[in-house]
């Protein structure tokens, strides 16, 4: 039922941006925008960057939103085309999407100095930096999964992942952020 | 007590619920190392929800309409001048073919009396007065099927 409400909006959005009214658009970008952010902002640091790729990826929804064929939620949908321009942009750069998972070592030389140690850090905070230190793709999917709670088959979508590597991704990324939250404790405490 | 810990993918899934095991739940009940271990991935859990979505600092709607719309514009300009470019040269080719039948044509009217001249020149209107109403008027048919009826769109 609701996935029918989403197909029926989504069609008079299209269908009234195709007949010419290109401000309409601005809708879609408002509907999406918080998803798109999250998988840019994510796998991106440079402000510029972010910009160029925000613009890049509603143009590129714009031009083809003509072959959009109503199979998935046009909020998937777009999400994907940000997904594949982010990964493109990483790969011209040679920014590995997994990259070797970040060593607890270098988050212990971090939390190391005395001064973060004495500063009682909330919990969300010392997370936050767990997170930005995951690789790209990893800080993605829990994003997707975790914030936005998309279910797996809607990130598959967005990824073009199988829902298996999704699973076996995020399973290794909230170890991964469970260990550099032990050690940050455990630092904190000595 | 069992010797063998539950496995970290077997907690994480027994947390979100992506599974329900009896033996999990036993096993928790009993070990207080698996306990604690569950413990830490309910905190860490717990935390990323609490975590706020992060938003850039620029208007992302603006930037990007403005993005589309310089080029929106730049793609009709480029219709347009196609369009226009294509018909001034359907219209040189044509005349430039027809320069050699106008005098053939106008030897024709040379020979006929002014009544049989006037004639040839008022059928001549009335199909051309037919021609341009039945176009228009197919125009018009057309015109209102786009853009009326695929405001309801077609399910
Ligand atoms: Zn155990």
């Amino acid at each position: 039922m609701s996935n029918e409400g989403y197909y029926f909006s989504d069609k008079v959005i299209v269908t009234n941006i195709l007949n010419g009214n290109i401000q309409g658009f601005a809708i879609v970008i408002k509907n999406t925008e918080k998803l798109v952010t999250q998988i840019v902002s994510k796998m991106t640091i440079n402000e510029d960057d972010q910009k160029d790729l925000m613009q890049d990826i509603y143009l590129k929804a714009y031009q083809n939103l003509s072959s959009f064929q109503f199979k998935s939620k046009l909020s998937t949908w777009i999400a994907n085309i940000a997904y594949n321009t982010t990964i493109n942009y990483l790969q011209k750069r040679k920014i590995p999407v997994i990259g070797i998972a970040n060593t607890i070592e270098e988050k212990f030389i971090a939390t190391e100095n005395p001064e973060s140690a004495t500063i009682k850090t909330e919990a969300v905070e010392i997370l936050n930096a767990a997170i930005a230190k995951l690789p790209p793709l990893y800080k993605t999917l829990i994003t997707l999964y975790h914030l936005e709670e998309l279910p797996n088959k809607e990130i598959s979508e967005i990824t073009n992942l199988p829902e298996g590597t999704i699973k076996s991704y995020l399973y290794r990324a909230r170890i991964i952020l469970k260990d550099n939250i032990n050690h940050h404790y455990k630092s904190e405490q000595l | 007590m069992n010797s063998i810990h539950l496995t970290d993918e077997m907690l994480q899934a027994y947390l979100l619920k992506e599974i329900h095991d009896d033996s999990i739940v036993t096993h928790l009940t009993v070990c207080s190392t698996c306990k604690d271990r569950v413990e830490e991935y309910r905190f860490l859990i717990d935390s990323v929800q609490k975590i706020e979505t992060e938003t850039f600092s620029f208007n992302v709607t603006a930037l990007a309409m403005n993005n589309i719309m310089r080029y929106a514009k730049r793609k009709s300009k480029k219709q347009e001048l196609t369009f226009w470019g294509l018909l001034i040269f359907l219209l040189i080719a044509i005349s430039s073919f027809s320069i050699p039948f106008i005098p053939r044509i106008l030897a024709i009217f040379y020979s006929q009396s002014i009544l049989t001249i006037l004639l040839v020149i008022g059928t001549g209107l009335v199909v051309l007065l037919f021609l341009v109403a039945d176009i228009t008027r197919q125009y018009k048919t057309k015109k209102d099927k786009i853009f009326k009826n695929n405001l309801q769109p077609i399910l």
